[in-house]
């Protein structure tokens, strides 16, 4: 059987949640034995969107985490269940056998995701299954098959160098594969008085190593120093010929916004 | 695939309208019920689009995808909320109306025959009492789940037309559909560059050509696609976005909100207080004429009345100058971003992109901000390469030639059918002389009488905006009597609800229809609901009209219809038959194979009727870009040509006066040169809707309104997959219509995210989730249109406790006195000012969902 498995790009999520929506249209009321037994109406989120507001205004985006199974090799919710009713196929794709599963609860706070939800009527645990029985098929699973920007993708992943998986440190090795794992920014705009000025250097250098990035600032004056290290001091060194030197230091335990920086001639 | 167990059927989604549609989803239907519905792909033998450009080669891809509501829809089938019996309302007869309590009380089951007994004798009785079916008011112009013909909202006009016509009984009143999401356009923009035909926005003939060839900065004013245009135009609308970025251009969004396509793909937001955009512009004008760097020859070939405008933003007639420092005080933008704006935008070659015209152009006075916008894009030489006014996404009838995306002229033309009852809805005028403007349906019933101008009929020309109307036609008639309500969306979607609301309950109302699905916004205040059905329970064309690809299906049923349900077309062809009009409402069938037949489907590619119901769609074939290139040739535009290229060559040819660009309005100066409200030049003004005005003090919020992205318009509000994911949870469990508020404000008022919120003002309330968010300016409040009501008391006072936000949203009449002409019949759905404050929960008396505490018995 083909080793295929989710690839999430973090940078192609808009956060449609048409893949929540798509996986209940294909689990509530519908049963996939021996994967799944129906989804209840509401409740559940096998494939569910964590949205991440970063910034302060007008610098604020959106990252979109769309996060269900990460199908893990060291899965805790399989080594903590009693019945040992949690398994992992052949393909790698983990699933709870909705028959000696008693819906004791315990994989639920096991998972470090929190991707698994009781079913209370049924009292048994439930979570995403990969859509097996599309896969069986021949079929993409649905939350692939809706996604409109490919931010969701199930194939092959031969080379995982350039990759990152979720929540890492959590030591339950997901085979579910990231691109685009939001890294804290720090962010700003120069001023010269009532006027922006474009082509700043911005460098944020990283005090507990060598590594440093840098930007020029744009037309609108803005500065974003993107994929830093989190938890790291940065020193925020802003440059420009004809005016003094500005520094901060940065923290990075979140997205970093200094505001308006008013740069003073020299 | 199909059997009598498993079939597979094409059903139009709920955010099809105006018998038009995007491509429909795949249903599969096992034992009677719909199991799952999946995206629709375009087979490979339908020949794609391809854009060529320098900057490489731009397709869409094959998946069709709908909004996430269409995935939801059938949720809705056998939801608590649906209509599936003809029902009665409890102290509704006849001869005792019960006006005042509309909305009230309960409802029980009647049969269909019954019912007809019921609507044909009010009928009857209007007619006998007054003489003719004046007093009849028709709500019937969509806003609502519709398909092409069977669920459509129209019909209400065509009977009671057909009624006039064989029965000689007179003309109804019908109520005339404004140009809602385009209203800004519409009584602005169309006086500076006209484009009667597409409501005021500029044509999109092969736009795409010229901005992914030569665009180095679009600007999003309020556009949305991942919201809008999702849910209009279906997966294309979501590619555009994603073209501009691989083509290297910057996107920059400039609304109140962050909203969810400028939060993932802007490369900068500039937040602005709302429906402040015209100030804004003004600052900009201002830049590039202190700096001289707008474009003086094109000023001086395309364009008349400049110098005017360049007098009042340089304060020569007013004393006060538009300078960047000046529109910061009243946008919230920094002057320095203003003037940064400015100068990429003269320094780059920049288009203008909106879906609609986003909650700005809903606002009040908001002919200003899209005349603003039509004179900085005229400054800016639009039509030059790279210089256009983009729609991401366009319904087929956007263009003066050509579509905006490569497709044959002919497939436009005769591709999909037509049906003809849009002229009731969407026409150059009203079909009935006695008309009142969907504004103004409130007023026209409390009101003795009331003056206008404008027919507001969508495709009307703009001299129509000069012409006075009123009602009712003289001081002897006696006004609306009866109200026939297919929309089912007049408080959510248009402005000032709560008097709507209250209209219902006028004593002069003897009877109300509702013909709909659901129990929802207004129709639980009809004396007599008829229950209509949903697209899964006919069979229907699909004329696929919105997406960038145009073709057409068949809509078998998918399932047995719930309860005793019937089509609307069904409905009104059983009230037809009762009054003797069998003639005019021929078999279903037969109307859907004519309308087929005339298709390109039919007529060149040969496919006949009875093989079409087998293939179930045809999807037209795009032309190879030397097709295109060589189609492009015969109209007149070059290889790279696109947008308002026409006009950039020629400098004329606009439906103005002049038919250049009018800084002055020709037209307004000949016809209406004292309306204060709307003068010959845009200038600047203040109302009463803005802060720092006298209402501000107890006021000081400015709501802002978008459409939402989980709902289309009212619909689907009720669906509990939306209702998870859509709404704030209170401490109560109830799930609130979120109110994006900045933290600011929230610190302010002591509110938190996830607290209970009342946002009222002088004409009601309504309750919300607070979400503390920087994703909205300061000193504005975000709750999109559209959520379902849901009455409750609140000290004493009726709130809604839904959410819905149009309730309390201005009528256009408010600036006027009583009895006062309304010179411009606008809808004020954005922008408006009120307070919000912490309720707690213990204090909210719940309703039972119905109304103000009306139940159903199907007993």
């Amino acid at each position: 059987m083909d080793n295929k498995t989710f690839l999430i790009d973090v940078d192609k999520c808009t956060g449609c949640m048409l893949c929540s929506i798509a996986c209940k249209d294909e689990h509530v009321g519908s049963s996939y034995e021996p994967w799944s037994k129906p989804q209840p109406d509401t409740g559940q989120f096998w494939m569910n969107i964590r949205p991440l507001e970063r910034g302060r205004i007008p610098r604020v985006r959106m990252s979109y985490l769309p996060v269900h199974c990460q199908n893990c090799e060291n899965a805790p919710c399989i080594t903590v269940c009693p019945e040992a009713a949690i398994k992992t196929r052949d393909d790698g794709l983990v699933w709870i056998d909705p028959v000696p599963c008693t819906g004791c609860d315990l994989c639920l706070d096991a998972c470090p995701y929190g991707v698994i939800f009781m079913n209370d009527d049924l009292g048994i645990a439930q979570k995403c299954t990969g859509c097996a029985h599309r896969v069986d098929e021949g079929l993409e699973p649905r939350c692939v098959d809706v996604c409109p920007h490919e931010a969701i993708t199930f194939g092959e992943v031969k080379d995982t160098s350039q990759l990152e998986t979720y929540l890492a440190e959590a030591g339950a090795e997901p085979r579910v594969y990231w691109n685009g794992l939001p890294k804290p920014w720090i962010a700003g705009q120069v001023i010269d008085g009532d006027e922006v000025i474009e082509g700043v250097s911005v460098t944020a250098v990283d005090l507990a190593g060598d590594g440093s990035v840098g930007v020029l600032s744009d037309a609108f004056g803005d500065f974003w120093l993107m994929g830093l290290k989190q938890g790291r001091k940065y020193r925020v060194e802003i440059r420009m010929d004809g005016y003094e030197d500005f520094n901060a230091d940065v923290v990075t335990d979140a997205d970093q916004d200094l505001g308006t920086v008013v740069l003073k001639a020299k | 695939m199909s059997d009598e167990k498993h079939k597979v059927v094409y059903v139009a989604h709920p955010a099809s309208g105006l018998a038009r549609s995007n491509f429909p989803l795949e249903c599969h239907v096992e034992d009677g019920e719909i199991v799952r519905s999946l995206p629709f792909y375009i087979p490979d033998d339908v020949r794609l689009y391809e854009i060529k450009t320098s900057r490489g080669s731009f397709t869409r891809p094959r998946k069709e995808v709908q909004m996430p509501l269409a995935f939801a829809a059938k949720r809705r089938l056998d939801a608590g909320t649906r209509v599936k019996y003809p029902l009665l309302r409890n102290d509704w007869s006849p001869d005792n109306p019960n006006p005042e309590n509309r909305g009230k009380s309960g409802y029980s089951r009647i049969s269909w025959d019954q019912a007809l007994d019921i609507v044909t004798g009010q009928i009857k009785q209007i007619h006998e009492k007054y003489g003719s079916m004046e007093p009849v008011l028709v709500q019937a112009d969509g806003h609502g789940h519709s398909g092409y013909m069977q669920s459509l909202h129209f019909w209400g006009h065509y009977l009671f037309d057909m009624i006039r016509e064989h029965l000689g009984w007179g003309w109804w009143t019908q109520q005339v559909r404004n140009p809602d999401s385009w209203e800004g356009y519409y009584w602005g923009a169309k006086h500076v560059w006209g484009f009667d035909h597409t409501l005021g926005e500029p044509y999109q003939d092969a736009v795409w050509d010229d901005v992914l060839e030569s665009a180095e900065m679009v600007i999003f004013s309020g556009n949305d696609p991942e919201a809008t245009g999702l849910g209009m135009s279906g997966s294309s609308a979501l590619e555009m976005p994603k073209w501009l970025k691989r083509a290297g251009i910057k996107i920059i969004a400039i609304s109140p909100d962050l909203n969810y396509a400028a939060a993932v793909h802007a490369d900068k937001w500039i937040p602005l207080k709302p429906n402040t955009d015209a100030a804004l512009y003004f600052g900009v004008a201002h830049t590039w004429i202190a700096e001289g760097t707008y474009d003086k020859d094109y000023i001086a070939s395309h364009t008349t009345g400049f110098d005017e405008f360049k007098s009042h933003v340089l304060g020569k007639d007013d004393g006060v100058e538009k300078t960047p420092a000046w529109a910061a005080e009243i946008t919230g933008v920094p002057a320095h971003t203003i003037r940064a704006l400015a100068r990429e935008w003269a320094a780059k070659k920049t288009s203008l992109s909106v879906y609609f015209g986003g909650a700005k152009v809903r606002g009040t006075l908001s002919h200003l901000a899209t005349r603003l916008e039509a004179y900085v894009l005229a400054m800016q030489g639009i039509g030059r390469p790279g210089r256009q006014f983009l729609r991401t996404g366009a319904p087929s009838f956007y263009k003066k030639d050509l579509a905006q995306v490569p497709r044959y002229p002919d497939v436009d033309f005769k591709g999909v059918a037509m049906n003809p009852m849009i002229e009731y809805a969407i026409g150059k005028g009203p079909i009935s002389p006695i008309f009142v403007p969907r504004t103004l349906a409130a007023e026209a019933i409390q009101c003795s009488s009331v003056e206008w101008r404008g027919t507001t009929a969508a495709l009307a020309k703009t001299e129509d905006q000069f012409e006075q109307y009123h009602f009712p036609p003289d001081s002897d008639h006696p006004g609306i009597r009866m109200v026939w309500n297919e929309n089912g969306s007049q408080p959510g979607s248009w402005g000032h609800g709560w008097d709507w609301l209250e209209a219902l309950q006028n004593p002069k109302i003897e009877f109300v229809v509702g013909v709909h699905p659901w129990l929802e916004n207004d129709i639980p205040y009809s004396d007599l609901i008829l229950p209509a059905q949903t697209s899964y329970e006919h069979e229907d064309l699909i004329t696929v009209q919105r997406s960038d690809i145009l073709a057409m299906f068949y809509q078998d049923q998918a399932v047995e219809p719930v309860g005793e349900s019937k089509s609307d077309f069904e409905i009104h062809r059983m009230i037809g038959q009762r009054l003797g009009l069998d003639e005019a409402f021929p078999p279903v069938e037969e109307w859907l194979q004519a309308a087929y037949e005339k298709t390109l489907a039919a007529t060149k590619h040969g496919i006949d009727w009875e093989e079409f119901k087998k293939r179930k769609y045809f999807v037209y074939d795009c032309p190879t870009w030397e097709e295109w290139v060589d189609i492009k040739k015969e109209h007149g535009y070059g290889e790279k040509d696109g947008g308002m290229h026409w006009f950039w060559k020629s400098g004329g040819g606009l439906d103005t006066p002049s038919g250049k660009i009018e800084f002055v309005s020709s037209m307004i100066a000949e016809r209406d040169p004292d309306n204060t409200e709307r003068p010959p030049l845009a200038k600047w003004m203040t109302h009463a809707e803005q802060q720092g005005g006298p209402k501000s003090e107890e006021y000081p919020l400015s709501v802002m309104s978008n459409h939402s992205r989980f709902r289309f318009h009212v619909q689907g509000d009720d669906v509990d997959w939306i209702r998870e994911i859509a709404k704030v949870r209170g401490p109560d469990g109830y799930l609130y219509e979120p109110c994006w508020i900045n933290p600011a404000d929230a610190a302010a008022r002591g509110i938190k995210g996830g607290d209970i919120v009342m946002v009222h003002n002088d004409r009601g309330s309504v309750l919300c989730g607070a979400v503390v968010t920087e994703r909205i300016i300061a000193g504005a409040v975000s709750v999109d249109h559209g959520a379902k009501m849901d009455l409750a008391t609140l000290h004493n006072r009726l709130v809604d406790r839904g959410g819905c936000i149009n309730l309390i949203a201005p009528s256009p009449k408010e600036k006027y006195g009583e009895g006062e002409e309304i010179k411009v019949p606008e809808m004020n759905v954005s922008g408006y000012l009120a307070e919000i404050v912490k309720v707690d929960p213990a204090e909210i008396v719940a309703s039972t969902g119905v109304g103000e505490g009306a139940t159903v018995s199907h007993g």
